[in-house]
C-alpha cells in the first residue's frame, strides 16, 4: 500500500512547502485577488478540497453559483416538512426551480435527475448513507469482461476513504464481513431500531448478509457538528446540522483558514492561456460579467454540472468542449436508477427515527453471480420513512404494485398502517454506455441565460435485470421477516448520483481525467467529483467522491513544485 | 384556468366544495376523521399550498370540475391523471397536518422532533448475538487478482 501522502498529514513537511512552491506560480494578471487553486463549485467534492488545500497553504476560491444554507431555513422539524420537502426542498433543479437552479431537460431520460446547487452541494440533501466503493469494483473489465478497470485499486484509495470517514464523523460497527478487513467507521454505529431488528431476523432466516447501517450522520457530539437527533428527515437537510454535509463538515474550516467561498457566482467557462493551460473562469454575478484568474483550476460541479461546463467551454483549441480530445466528456452518464419495495408488518416499528441514513444495509446480492444471467449487482439500505405523505406514496406512486386503490373507502385502515411499514431501497449498479451522456440543451437556458443541460439516458437490460432480480429477494426479504403484505414500490427513482461524464483512465484517447483527476489535455486542470467515475459502483457514490477529491487535492499539494500552471 | 389565489380568502362555497371532495379521498374511520372533518378545506389547506404553491393549479382545477364529488373526481382520475395525483397530494398533505390525524397515525409531535438516541440502546437491538450469523458466514467480498 502506498504511504499516505504528506499533504494529507496537517502540518505535516508539504502544507507549507506546498504553498511555497505555488508562490512561484505565475498567474495571468496576478493581483491580490489571484487564486493558487480556483474550485467550480462549493459542494461536497469542492468542500473536502479546499479545505484540505486551504490546511496546505493554498490561496483557494471556489465560485458557487447557489448560497450558503441556513439551517433554520430547512423544513425538517416544521409540520410543513413533507410539502416543503416537494418543493423549494426537492432534490429535483427542476422543481425547486430556484435562480440558482439550471435546468435540466430530461424529455430524453427515463428518469429526471437531482443535485442541490448551493454550498454544500448535493451532500445537503443526501441521505448520508456512506459505503466505500468495493475492491471488485475497481476491477470490472478484469472480473466481469464488461465496461473497464479503474486506473487505480480499493488499496491505493484506502488511505484516502479512511481520512475523508474521520472528517466526515462517518458512524458504523467495524467488522463488515461485505469488505476487507480494517473499515472501522470513527464514530460508533447508530442504533439499527425495531426496522432493523425486524429485517435483520428475517435476514438471518434466509442467512443473508446485513449490516448496521453505516452512515455519514455523527452518534457522539464532536463539536461544531451536533449529535443525530433522530429527526428522520436527512433527506431534506438537517435543522441541527448533525448530518455531514462539507458546508458543515468542510468549508467553514476552509473559510476560516483563509480561502474564499464567492457565493452566487455562476460560472460561464474556463479559460486558456495561450499555451493552453487553464487560467480561470469568467463568471456571472449581479448580472455583471466577471474573472477569476487562478493556477491551477479544480471542476466541481457535478456530474452533470462539470461536462456542462467542460462543453461550455469550447474554444479554437478545443471546438469540441474543453478537455474533450477523447470525446468522452459528457458521455458514459450512469445514474443508479433505484428501485425500493416495502412491507407492511404486525406490529408499530417506528420508521420515521433516523437516521435517514440507513438503518441496516445488505450487500448479499451485490457481487457478480453468471448464474443469475446479468453482471454485477445492488446494494440494499433498509430506509426511514419520513412521514405520511412519504407513506402514503408507496401505494399511490404510479409505479406501485400494491394492488389496492389507496384512496377512498378502507383509506384510514391503510393510513394506519404507515409506522408498521418497511422499506427497503435497491440501489443497481448501472453500466456506462455512451449512448448515455449530458449534452448543452439548443434553446433552454438558465437565469443567465446560459445553455441549460440536457439529460440523454435509457435504463439498459442489465440493469433492468439487476433490479428485477434484486426486488424479487427484498420481497423474499419482507415475507422473512414476518410482513403481512409487501409490494414493489416503484421502480428508476432518481438518487442524485450522476457518475461517469468524465471518465478516469490512463489512456487520454478513451478517458478524460488521469488516475490523480487531472484532465489528459490540460496539465492544470483537474475534475474531482462524481463525474471520473469509471464505473458506477452499486454503492452510494459520496464517500468515493470525498476520497477521490482527497487523493486529488493531496497530489496537487504534494505535487505543486511540478506542477505546470498558466503563463 | 386561473391558479388559486391564496392573497384572498377562498368562499364558503369553495371550502365546501373541496371538503366534499376530499372526503371522496379520506372519508375517514378506523379512528381517523374525515378529511372534511379534520379541517383540510380550511387553514391546512392554506398552509399546505403555501408549502407547496405548485399543488394550487391542480386544487383549482379540481374545485373547477363539474358533476357529484365523486364523478368529478373519477372524471378527473381518468382524463388528467397528473392533476388528480397532484390535488390528492395536497389533500393529504394538508390532512396530515392535522396535529390530530397525526398523532393517531402514532407519529410524535406536530413534527419530527428530537429524540437522541439513549445510552446502550444500539447495543440493545443488537443483543442475543443477532449478528453472530453474518459475521460467522465469514468475508463475502470478492477477492481480485494482485
Amino acid at each position: 500500500m502506498p504511504g499516505l501522502p504528506g499533504g494529507l498529514l496537517r502540518g505535516g513537511l508539504p502544507l507549507r512547502e506546498g504553498r511555497e512552491a505555488a508562490g512561484k506560480w505565475v498567474g495571468v494578471g496576478s493581483t491580490n485577488d489571484h487564486a493558487d487553486v480556483l474550485i467550480v463549485g462549493a459542494g461536497t467534492s469542492a468542500g473536502v478540497a479546499a479545505r484540505h488545500l486551504a490546511e496546505a497553504g493554498f490561496k483557494v476560491v471556489c465560485l458557487e453559483q447557489g448560497a450558503w444554507v441556513d439551517p433554520g431555513n430547512l423544513p425538517g422539524n416544521k409540520p410543513e416538512y413533507e410539502l416543503a420537502g416537494s418543493k423549494n426542498w426537492h432534490p429535483d433543479p427542476n422543481v425547486r426551480g430556484r435562480r440558482e437552479d439550471y435546468p435540466v431537460d430530461h424529455s430524453e431520460s427515463d428518469l429526471p435527475v437531482w443535485m442541490y446547487n448551493g454550498v454544500g452541494g448535493s451532500s445537503v440533501l443526501y441521505g448520508g448513507i456512506w459505503a466505500r466503493a468495493l475492491p471488485s469494483d475497481f476491477r470490472v473489465r478484469t472480473l466481469d469482461g464488461v465496461a473497464d478497470d479503474w486506473p487505480l485499486t480499493y488499496e491505493e484509495l484506502l488511505p484516502y476513504y479512511q481520512a475523508v470517514e474521520r472528517e466526515m464523523a462517518v458512524s458504523g460497527l467495524a467488522g463488515n464481513p461485505a469488505y476487507p478487513p480494517g473499515f472501522e467507521p470513527p464514530q460508533p454505529a447508530a442504533p439499527i431500531h425495531r426496522t432493523g431488528r425486524t429485517m435483520a431476523e428475517g435476514m438471518n432466516r434466509l442467512g443473508w448478509h446485513w449490516w448496521p447501517g453505516t452512515n455519514a450522520i455523527p452518534t457522539v457530539n464532536r463539536g461544531k457538528e451536533g449529535q443525530c437527533v433522530r429527526y428522520g428527515i436527512c433527506r431534506m437537510g438537517c435543522p441541527e446540522g448533525a448530518k455531514s454535509s462539507t458546508d458543515v463538515t468542510h468549508l467553514p474550516d476552509a473559510v476560516t483558514l483563509g480561502a474564499k467561498v464567492i457565493t452566487r457566482a455562476r460560472v460561464a467557462r474556463v479559460t486558456l492561456d495561450e499555451r493552453g493551460r487553464a487560467n480561470g473562469a469568467v463568471y456571472l454575478r449581479d448580472g455583471r460579467e466577471h474573472f477569476q484568474s487562478a493556477s491551477v483550476v479544480i471542476m466541481a460541479a457535478g456530474g452533470i454540472g462539470s461536462p456542462r461546463l467542460l462543453l461550455m467551454s469550447a474554444s479554437g483549441r478545443f471546438p469540441a468542449g474543453l478537455a474533450n480530445s477523447s470525446g468522452l466528456v459528457g458521455k458514459r452518464l450512469m445514474l443508479h436508477p433505484y428501485a425500493a419495495s416495502v412491507g407492511i408488518y404486525e406490529d408499530d416499528l417506528e420508521n420515521w427515527l433516523g437516521p435517514a441514513g440507513e438503518h441496516i444495509g445488505s450487500m448479499q446480492f451485490y457481487e457478480s453471480d453468471p448464474s443469475r444471467g446479468f453482471v454485477r449487482g445492488a446494494k440494499w439500505s433498509l430506509l426511514p420513512i419520513a412521514g405520511p405523505l412519504e407513506a402514503a406514496e408507496k401505494w399511490t406512486d404510479p409505479r406501485s404494485l400494491s394492488g389496492e386503490e389507496f384512496w377512498g373507502q378502507g383509506s384510514a385502515a391503510r393510513m394506519k398502517s404507515f409506522v408498521r411499514m418497511l422499506q427497503w431501497h435497491v440501489v443497481p449498479e448501472d453500466l456506462p454506455e455512451e449512448t448515455n451522456f449530458v449534452s448543452l440543451h439548443p434553446s433552454l437556458t438558465d437565469s443567465d441565460g446560459l445553455p441549460a443541460a440536457k439529460v440523454h439516458y435509457r435504463v439498459s437490460d442489465n440493469t433492468r435485470q439487476i433490479v428485477d432480480f434484486n426486488l424479487a429477494r427484498t420481497l423474499e426479504a419482507h415475507e422473512a421477516a414476518g410482513a403481512k403484505k409487501a409490494w414493489v414500490a416503484g421502480r428508476n427513482f432518481m438518487t442524485g448520483h450522476n457518475t461517469g461524464t468524465a471518465k478516469m483512465g490512463d489512456d487520454p484517447a478513451t478517458s478524460v481525467v488521469d488516475r490523480f483527476g487531472r484532465t489528459h489535455d490540460v496539465p492544470n486542470l483537474y475534475i474531482i467529483d462524481a463525474s471520473v467515475f469509471t464505473t458506477s459502483t452499486a454503492v452510494n457514490p459520496t464517500a468515493t467522491i470525498c476520497a477521490l477529491a482527497k487523493r486529488t487535492a493531496s497530489y496537487i499539494a504534494s505535487n505543486a513544485r511540478e506542477q505546470e500552471v498558466a503563463a | 384556468m386561473t391558479a388559486l389565489d391564496l392573497s384572498t380568502e377562498p368562499g364558503d362555497a369553495s371550502r365546501a366544495r373541496l371538503a366534499a371532495l376530499a372526503d371522496v379521498l379520506i372519508p375517514g374511520g378506523s379512528g381517523l376523521p374525515s378529511a372534511g372533518d379534520a379541517d383540510v378545506a380550511g387553514q391546512w389547506i392554506n398552509r399546505a399550498l403555501t408549502a407547496n404553491p405548485d399543488l394550487a393549479s391542480a386544487v383549482a382545477h379540481a374545485l373547477a370540475s363539474p358533476g357529484a364529488p365523486e364523478e368529478a373526481l373519477r372524471d378527473l382520475r381518468l382524463r388528467q391523471r397528473d392533476v388528480f395525483e397532484r390535488f390528492a397530494f395536497a389533500v393529504a398533505g394538508a390532512y396530515f397536518m392535522n396535529p390530530a390525524v397525526r398523532a393517531a397515525l402514532g407519529y410524535p409531535g406536530i413534527a419530527p422532533r428530537r429524540l437522541p438516541a439513549a445510552e446502550g440502546e444500539a447495543e440493545y437491538y443488537l443483543e442475543d448475538e443477532i449478528l453472530a450469523p453474518v459475521v460467522d458466514r465469514g468475508h463475502i467480498y470478492r477477492r481480485v487478482p494482485a
